[in-house]
């Protein structure tokens, strides 16, 4: 059995990658020419940053614009910080825009919940357990996948109506705890099947039975998939807008992408600065929920493997 | 082992004496019950809520169903006609280039940036972070018609091109020929989702293996030809069936950036957004019931041509 | 033991694809299952769920006048559904679908015949429409049934942009004799003086500017037995568009397929890079204040040169329709009613909507109109004379006549096809749609 290292998060590996030049044997640390690549490497980054961010920067920036001139103004530099988009925005929906933000936060809550809940458990059985029709049902799992959901949009309206469910949130979170993101278990299962069998064995041999085996030794070591779940999970459901639309009739319990297209009118004049500012807003907790999550991102497998 | 054979087989050691075979059936069928119970939320899930409407949008395939009256049955018509309607045949090639090419090149991407991302830096947390902000916005409304206004004959990406000299004056947004590489640019630059993946899948490659290849002189390429790939194939055969079903049904960026209509010219009518025109604009939702049928069989195709190939390239820990 | 767990599993996917199917079958009106969302309380309460699209201040029009009409009625509870319009058909299709429609639906004319022909409308006969301007009741009928009361009047219109013509040096064109030919004239003099791209703009998906051509050629955009024009009329139509954009009146290919995306606010006329273009009437306080300006409104030309020949018609900028599988039909039509006929209600919507159809509810309410929504109803007033007969409603699958329009007309003007095949097309892809 071999041990493995615990993996650090930040540390250096350039220079161990490389190897030090002969010229170099004397110095330790980073040389020129290391700082040289480094440089390059981060001048680089930036410019795609530039890339990447450039249409949230203007984002940011038309929401401190009065709508008019938003798409007037083509470049990102402001003359005036016009804050009435932020504090107008906020009420100008039939309720004060936090308690669409509470709704979208009930059912991310709710559906991480279901996720993180169903979709580890039947990842598990499909990639360590054998049992019959696996195969098939492996199959069946991926199918569910290649179904456009405009066409599964009215049968399962249909269905839940039935049984009352319309106008509540049960419709948006409860198929999360019946592991219907299928995206998700299959994630998990090819993350499972990363981790040697050694330890399962060696933890069977300890006595442990399967579901000992799966909360003690696989939820541990699929740290990664479960934050990449969690922060999936959060960002899709924040961002869904038909299942929301279509079984919410209620505006007081609107969730934040149904709302902010109250802003919109394409038959009128539509409010894109109290629209842009509110986005800005509900993106806020997106990136806070991913800055910090991506931590148990980058947790590699720590482990003692050894007896 | 290959990834088709794990699955579809049930692995049974030749039990010889009744004794080894009656512990052998013992344990096939603690596995089996097992794994129902662990399958449980999951089968719940799939016969009540995915199943349900899936045979019934199967049973609308053959009828017609225009959503305000009940369904009418009239047997394989949608089918026939889907084969003599020239803008599905349009719409399928425009989805496939936009799979074939999009696919490739954001994956492309988005392991080239995670390799970047891997190697420990400083501000590496906000990097990733930004990196993946795209991915975030990517559907939302506002980035989407920003987008459509960057490619215009006056917007942003001209006016950089001016500075550079070119003659830029084509409006590539309202250019049949260019519409569509601006929403496959569109879908390269969201390659935060598959990058994340990637991170996380490099994350658990243990760093000695790689202060061992290069103790023994292994250069950075070959480090990354024998150690990460091998290593990383289960999670590039994930994004890669996955980001291939998501992008046969891409609709949100075609129906923001074209306004619902295709595009001009049809040269952005994705698959599902002809679907959707179908289903819920002209209130035909039996041919769009059919022809999302027919996605499922062509999805289903290459996937199944994904997992033959995988024996050859995916390499499983276990 | 594993065949019997198969077993079940099977036959309990097999029940939900039943129910499934059969809830869909139940979901056929006259049928006994499913029903509207508002219910009726025993001895007491009715409730009644209103849907509508709009922006904030529709939807804050629409509250307040909920609450005044359920403070005049304290037996009836309504509780609105407001939406936006691209989503609130997607919403409505389904919610049908389901058996979960609206009471009160608010209804366009691109829907009406989906939904009234189908049978998922009210018949609204007994609503009161008596002292509605003439012409404006008809629109709402579909096979002689009222399914849906005129919510406010709009008619065609092109609006001008007085700055953009301060700039070209050109005086606002004489619309009362103006050609189509002299539009295009107009057009491309005021864009190359005035130093902007379009001449006319939002021409292409005009449907309404289309049938204003082929009402002038005699003939109408739909019949009761389905489409009332030829190719002839059509390939008229395209080859207007070419000549203006040969003129360069309407601005070149590319910068007509740019405008077509874009949503009223960044229309030509509000970001000054076009001189004129089509609109409905009821948009002028949209479109001056995202112009930030003043805006102007003029006829639409006429084959003739003049404009009592025009064949307009007030168009129903918006209906009120209701479910046909509501609980409480004689609440739903009593609101419908009081929309209608009562100044309550019209003091507090004023025009948003479109100027009140009923002539003394609008002279009652008039002078609270703001400046443009005047400009507007005195519009109405003055063309009186110009209206001809209300056409009916596209039937089912007319709908899609403006995208058909538009993308075949696309063809057209990039010089992909000719007027003359992209007319036959057209015509062929219509015919088509309407006989699904």
């Amino acid at each position: 059995m071999t041990d493995i290292q615990i993996q650090g998060d930040l540390a250096p590996v350039d220079a161990r990658l490389t190897g030090p030049a002969p010229q170099e044997a004397i110095h330790h640390g980073p040389t020129a020419a290391d700082r040289a690549r480094s440089v390059i490497k981060h001048i680089l980054l930036i410019a795609a940053s530039v890339i990447m961010i450039y249409p949230l920067l203007w984002l940011i920036a038309s929401s401190l614009r009065p709508t008019e001139v938003i798409f007037r103004t083509p470049g990102l530099w402001l003359n005036d910080l016009y804050v009435e988009n932020y504090t107008q925005g906020w009420y100008a929906l039939s309720y004060p825009f936090g308690q669409y933000i509470i709704n979208s936060a009930i059912v991310v809550v709710g559906s991480i919940a279901g996720n993180l809940l169903a979709c580890t458990l039947a990842a598990y059985a499909f990639a360590r357990l054998k049992f019959r029709l696996r195969g098939l049902w492996f199959a069946i799992m991926l199918l569910t996948l290649m179904l456009p959901f405009h066409v599964l949009v009215v049968p399962q309206y249909i269905l839940f109506n039935a049984l009352g469910w319309v106008n509540t949130f049960v419709p948006l979170i409860l198929p999360k705890f019946l592991a219907v993101d299928a995206f998700f278990v299959f994630l998990m299962v090819q993350f499972i099947r990363g981790i040697p069998r050694e330890l399962d064995e060696a933890a069977r041999i300890d006595g442990c039975g399967h579901w000992k085996i799966f909360s003690k030794v696989m939820l541990p070591l699929m740290g990664p998939a479960i934050a990449t779940t969690a922060i999936f999970t959060f960002i899709w459901v924040w961002s869904d807008f038909f299942t929301p639309l279509i079984y919410l009739t209620d505006p007081i319990a609107y969730t934040v992408p149904v709302a902010l297209r109250s802003f919109l009118d394409a038959t009128a004049g539509s409010n894109w600065g109290a629209m842009f500012a509110m986005s800005v807003v509900t993106l806020i907790p997106l990136f806070l929920v991913f800055l910090f999550g991506q931590r148990f991102l980058v947790k590699g497998i720590a482990t003692t493997g050894g007896k | 082992m290959s990834a088709v054979s794990e699955l579809s087989t049930i692995h049974r050691v030749k039990a010889k004496t009744p004794e080894e075979k009656r512990l052998a059936a013992r344990e096939a069928g603690r596995d089996n019950k097992a794994g129902y119970l662990f399958l449980l939320p999951w089968l719940i899930g799939l016969v009540v809520i995915v199943a349900g409407p899936m045979f019934a949008s199967l049973y609308l395939s053959f009828t017609n169903y225009s959503l305000i009256q009940a369904p009418e049955f009239i047997g394989l018509d949608n089918y026939v006609r889907m084969f003599n309607d020239p803008r599905l045949l349009k719409s399928l090639s425009v989805t496939f280039i936009y799979v074939i090419v999009g696919v490739p090149a954001q994956l492309i991407v988005a392991l080239a940036i995670a390799m970047l991302l891997n190697e420990g830096m400083k501000g590496l947390a906000i990097y990733r972070s930004i990196f993946y902000l795209p991915s975030m916005l990517g559907a939302s409304v506002a980035i989407a018609l920003l987008w459509r206004q960057m490619f215009e004959a006056d917007g942003v990406v001209n006016q950089i091109l001016r500075l550079f000299g070119f003659q830029a004056t084509t409006s590539w947004i309202a250019d049949p020929q260019f519409a569509l590489w601006t929403i496959i640019l569109l879908h390269v630059w969201t390659f935060g989702s598959p990058m994340v993946i990637f991170l996380a899948g490099l994350r658990q490659i243990p760093g000695m293996y790689y202060e061992a290849a290069s103790v023994d002189g292994a250069s950075k390429w070959a480090q990354f030809r024998k150690i990460t790939l091998p290593l990383l194939s289960p999670i590039i055969f994930f994004n890669l069936v996955l980001q291939i079903i998501n992008a046969f049904q891409s609709f949100t960026q075609a129906y923001v950036v074209s306004n619902g209509t295709g595009g001009p010219a049809d040269s952005t009518l994705f698959y599902t957004l002809y679907l959707y025109q179908r289903g819920f604009v002209q209130f035909q939702m039996g041919y769009a019931s059919a022809m999302a049928w027919l996605l499922v069989v062509i999805i289903a195709a290459f996937t199944a041509i994904n997992f033959y190939f995988s024996k050859r390239w995916v390499f499983y820990g276990d | 033991m594993a065949l019997n767990r198969r077993q079940f599993l099977i036959g309990a996917g097999g029940l939900a694809a039943a129910a499934t199917t059969m809830g869909l079958g139940a979901c056929a009106p006259g049928s006994s299952g499913g029903g509207s969302q508002g219910g009726g309380g025993e001895g007491g309460e009715t409730n009644l769920a209103l849907a509508w699209w709009g922006n904030p201040t529709r939807n804050k029009n629409t509250e307040a006048m909920m609450a005044a009409y359920m403070a005049a009625n304290p037996n009836v509870k309504i509780s609105g559904q407001p939406g936006e319009f691209s989503s609130y058909w997607d919403k409505l299709a389904t919610q049908t679908a389901g058996g979960q429609a609206p009471d009160i639906i608010q209804m366009d004319m691109n829907y009406i015949s989906e939904y009234g022909s189908r049978g998922a409308l009210l018949d609204l006969g007994s609503v009161d429409t008596s002292k509605f301007v003439e012409g404006t009741v008809d629109s709402g009928k579909i096979n002689d049934k009222l399914v849906g009361v005129n919510a406010g009047i709009n008619t065609a219109v092109i609006m001008a942009n007085p700055k953009v013509f301060e700039k070209a040096k050109m005086d606002l064109p004489d619309d009362k004799t103006w050609t189509w030919d002299q539009m295009i004239e107009v057009g491309a003099e005021a864009a190359s003086k005035a130093g902007v791209p379009t001449g006319v703009g939002q021409l292409i998906n005009s449907d309404t500017m289309f049938g204003i051509l082929v009402r002038q050629r005699g003939k109408n955009l739909f019949t009761p037995d389905g489409i009332g024009f030829d190719v002839a009329d059509a390939q008229a139509w395209y080859d207007f568009l070419l000549k203006g954009v040969k003129a360069k009146a309407f601005g070149t290919p590319e910068q007509i397929s740019e405008v077509l995306a874009k949503p009223l606010d960044q229309s030509p006329v509000v970001v000054e890079s076009g001189a004129m273009q089509y609109q409905n009437s009821n948009q002028l306080l949209a479109v001056s204040e995202a112009a930030g300006q003043k805006i102007e409104m003029l006829r639409p030309p006429s084959l003739a040169g003049k404009a009592t020949e025009r064949k307009g018609w007030y168009k129903a900028s918006m209906l009120w329709s209701a479910s046909a599988k509501t609980k409480n039909p004689e609440a739903a039509i009593a609101w419908i009613n009081w929309f209608a006929n009562d100044q309550a209600a019209a003091a507090i919507d004023l025009a948003e909507r479109g100027i009140p159809p009923n002539a003394e509810v609008l002279a009652a309410v008039k002078s609270k109109f703001s400046p443009e929504q005047q400009v507007v109803a005195k519009f109405i007033e003055d063309t009186k004379t110009e209206v001809g007969n209300t056409p009916i409603a596209p039937p089912p699958g007319g709908g899609t006549i403006a995208e058909l329009l538009s993308r075949h007309g696309t063809d057209v003007i990039f010089g992909r096809t000719s007027s003359a095949e992209s007319a036959q097309k057209f015509v062929d892809e219509l015919k088509s749609n309407l006989q699904v």
